[in-house]
C-alpha cells in the first residue's frame, strides 16, 4: 500500500512544481514584454515602428531615433539636473538625518523623546497637504524654476531618520563607553564608530533615496516650467506632449535613453538593492 | 529626580538635531500649519487673500466631482491593495519553492525590475502598449479572439487599464516585501506540521499565513497610502478622463490648487485627504488586533 502511495504523491508534487515553474516563467516574459518592445521599437526605422503585427526584430535596424532627442529636448542638461538633484537630496539628507539620529538615541538631552515623537508622527502626512505652503515660500524665496526647490525640502526625511535611529540604538552602548573612557567625544563616537557600523542601514537609505529623486515626478511638475531646468521624467513627458500624433519613435527612444542606464545599475546592484526594501520595509 | 535628569541634560544633543528640526519646523511642520490656517481663506495667489470661515469645507461637501473623484479614489486604492496582497503573496509563495537558481533569479528579477522606472516612462510606455490602433495589448489579445476594449476613450475601462499599469510597476515591491516575509516563517514549523500529518493546504492556511500576518499587514498599510495618493498615470495617460473616470483625489487637487490657483480649497481638500488616510490607517490597525499574529 505505502510503497505505491508515496511515489504517487512524489509525483504529483514534481508536476505540482514544474507547473509553478511553467507559469512563473509566463509571467516573467509577460512583465518583460514590454520593455523589449520598447527597446527594439526605439531601433527601428520610422517607416516599420509600431508596425501590426509588432515586429520584434528592428528592420531597417537605425539608431537615428536616439540621435533625434537632443533636438527635441536638452536631453543631456535634463540628465545632468537629475543627477544634481538626486545627489544634492540624498547626500544632504544623510548629512542631516545622521547627526539628528546620534542625537536622538545617544544624547541625554531634555524634550529628546518629545521632539522625535512630534517629528515621527508627522510621517502621517501627505506631500500633498505641505506642498502648496511650499511652492508658496519658494516662489517668495525666488526659488520657483529652480532645482533648489527641489532639493532643500529634501533634506528632511523623518523616515531616515527614525530609520537611522532604530539601527543605531542596535548598536551596544558599551563600545561608546569604553571610547568615552578613552577620552573620545561625541565626533568621534558618531563619525568614526556608529557610521562606519552602519553601513547597511546608511546605503539602503541611499539607495531608496537617489531613486525616489530620480523617478520624482510631482515636484518638477510644480516647480519647473523651462525645458533646461526639467529633470529626466517631466522632460520626457513634456517631449510626448509636444509632439501629440509626431514621431512616436523618437519618444522611444528617449524612453529608453532614461530607463536602460538606470535598469544596468540596477542590475548590478540588484542584491543590493533588494535588501534595501526588505530591511526597510521590515524595519520600518 | 528631577535634579538627576537636570544633571544628564547634555545640550550638545541639540546641536545635533538642530539642523534636522529647523528645516522640519520649515518644511513640514510650518507648511502643515500654514495649509491649516490657508483652509480658511479664499485666495488666487494675485489678489490680498480673504478670509471665509468654513466655507471651503462646506464647498467640499456640496462639490459634486469630489465626491466621484474619492469614489473613484478609494475603488482604485481598493482593488490595488486586493490584487497587490494576492499577487505578490502568491507571486513570494510561487518563487520561494525550490526552483532552480538561475530561473529563480530571472524571474525575481522580472517582476521586480518595472519598480525602479520612473511613473514617467512607464506612464508613456504602457500608453503606448495599450493603443487601439498600433499597441501590443490590442493585437495580442485579438490574437486570441479578444476584442481589446477602447482602453482610455472607454469610461468603463480606463480605470481598469491603470489598475493593470500600477500592477505592472509597484507589484515587484510587494512581493519582495512578502518574499522577505517568508524567510521568516521557521522552516521546522513547516516541517514539524508536515510530520504531523497536515497536508500543504493546512499547512500554509494554519503555519504559514499566520507568521506572514505581520508582512501582509504592513504590506496592506503601505499599500494603501500609496495607493491612495496616486497620480501619475492619471496625469500622463488619461488626463483624468473620458468622463473624469480617472480622475483621481490628487490630481483633482493638483488642478485645483496648481492650475486654477483656488488655494483655499486646495488647502482644505488636502486636508481631506489627510484626515482620510489617517483614519483609514488607524481602523487598519484597530482591525488588526483581529488577525493579525504578534509573537
Amino acid at each position: 500500500m505505502t510503497t505505491t502511495t508515496v511515489p504517487r504523491a512524489r509525483r504529483r508534487i514534481r508536476i505540482g512544481s514544474a507547473l509553478i515553474t511553467l507559469v512563473l516563467v509566463v509571467i516573467a516574459v509577460l512583465m518583460v514584454t514590454p520593455l523589449v518592445w520598447l527597446i527594439t521599437t526605439s531601433l527601428t526605422g520610422t517607416e516599420n515602428a509600431f508596425s501590426v503585427p509588432p515586429t520584434w526584430i528592428p528592420r531597417p535596424f537605425t539608431t537615428e531615433n536616439f540621435r533625434a532627442v537632443p533636438d527635441m529636448i536638452p536631453f543631456g542638461r535634463m540628465a545632468l539636473n537629475s543627477l544634481y538633484v538626486a545627489v544634492l537630496s540624498t547626500g544632504g539628507s544623510l548629512l542631516v538625518s545622521i547627526p539628528a539620529a546620534y542625537g536622538f538615541s545617544r544624547v541625554r538631552f531634555r524634550g529628546n523623546q518629545a521632539i522625535f515623537l512630534v517629528m515621527l508622527g508627522a510621517l502621517m502626512i501627505p506631500g500633498q497637504l505641505t506642498i502648496i505652503p511650499v511652492f508658496i515660500l519658494m516662489n517668495k524665496l525666488g526659488l520657483y524654476n529652480t532645482l533648489a526647490a527641489l532639493w532643500l525640502p529634501a533634506l528632511i526625511n523623518v523616515f531616515a531618520i527614525f530609520f537611522l535611529r532604530q539601527y543605531f540604538k542596535s548598536i551596544p552602548r558599551e563600545l561608546d563607553e569604553a571610547a568615552r573612557i578613552d577620552g573620545a567625544g561625541h565626533f568621534w563616537i558618531l563619525f568614526r564608530m556608529i557610521v562606519p557600523l552602519s553601513g547597511p542601514a546608511i546605503s539602503a537609505l541611499t539607495v531608496l533615496g537617489f531613486e525616489a529623486s530620480w523617478n520624482n515626478y510631482f515636484g518638477p511638475l510644480i516647480f519647473l516650467t523651462s525645458p533646461e531646468k526639467m529633470t529626466l521624467p517631466l522632460g520626457l513627458v513634456t517631449l510626448q506632449g509636444g509632439y501629440g500624433g509626431g514621431p512616436a519613435v523618437i519618444v522611444f527612444a528617449a524612453i529608453t535613453m532614461v530607463v536602460l542606464p538606470v535598469l544596468i545599475v540596477f542590475l548590478i546592484f540588484q542584491r543590493y538593492f533588494v535588501a534595501s526594501i526588505a530591511t526597510a520595509g521590515l524595519k520600518g | 529626580m528631577a535634579r538627576v535628569r537636570a544633571r544628564t541634560n547634555d545640550w550638545r544633543g541639540y546641536l545635533f538635531i538642530s539642523p534636522a528640526v529647523l528645516l522640519f519646523l520649515i518644511f513640514i511642520a510650518g507648511p502643515f500649519v500654514a495649509a491649516i490656517v490657508l483652509s480658511f481663506y479664499h485666495w488666487d495667489l494675485l489678489t490680498p487673500a480673504v478670509f471665509s470661515g468654513t466655507d471651503n469645507f462646506r464647498a467640499l461637501f456640496s462639490d459634486p466631482l469630489l465626491w466621484k473623484v474619492m469614489g473613484t479614489t478609494f475603488l482604485f486604492a481598493f482593488a490595488s491593495v486586493v490584487t497587490h496582497i494576492i499577487g505578490g503573496l502568491l507571486l513570494a509563495l510561487a518563487v520561494n519553492r525550490a526552483m532552480n537558481k538561475v530561473l529563480s533569479y530571472l524571474v525575481r528579477t522580472a517582476i521586480f525590475f518595472p519598480f525602479i522606472i520612473s511613473w514617467a516612462a512607464v506612464a508613456l510606455i504602457w500608453k503606448y502598449v495599450l493603443d487601439p490602433t498600433f499597441g501590443l495589448v490590442t493585437y495580442y489579445l485579438a490574437e486570441i479572439g479578444i476584442t481589446s476594449p477602447q482602453w482610455f476613450t472607454d469610461p468603463h475601462w480606463a480605470l481598469v487599464g491603470i489598475i493593470g499599469i500600477d500592477f505592472w510597476h509597484t507589484i515587484g515591491f510587494t512581493f519582495i516585501i512578502m518574499l522577505a516575509g517568508l524567510q521568516t516563517v521557521p522552516k521546522t514549523l513547516i516541517e514539524a506540521a508536515r510530520t504531523d500529518g497536515a497536508n500543504s493546504r493546512q499547512v500554509f492556511f494554519n503555519v504559514t499565513l499566520p507568521l506572514m500576518s505581520p508582512t501582509i499587514f504592513f504590506a496592506t498599510v503601505i499599500t494603501f497610502i500609496g495607493a491612495f495618493q496616486i497620480f501619475e498615470p492619471m496625469q500622463i495617460i488619461s488626463n483624468g478622463g473620458p468622463d473624469d473616470s480617472t480622475m483621481s483625489i490628487v490630481m483633482y487637487l493638483y488642478q485645483t490648487g496648481f492650475q486654477s490657483f483656488q488655494i483655499g480649497y486646495a488647502c482644505a481638500m488636502a486636508l481631506l485627504v489627510f484626515l482620510v488616510i489617517m483614519s483609514v490607517t488607524l481602523l487598519q490597525f484597530i482591525g488588526a488586533r483581529k488577525w493579525v499574529y504578534e509573537e
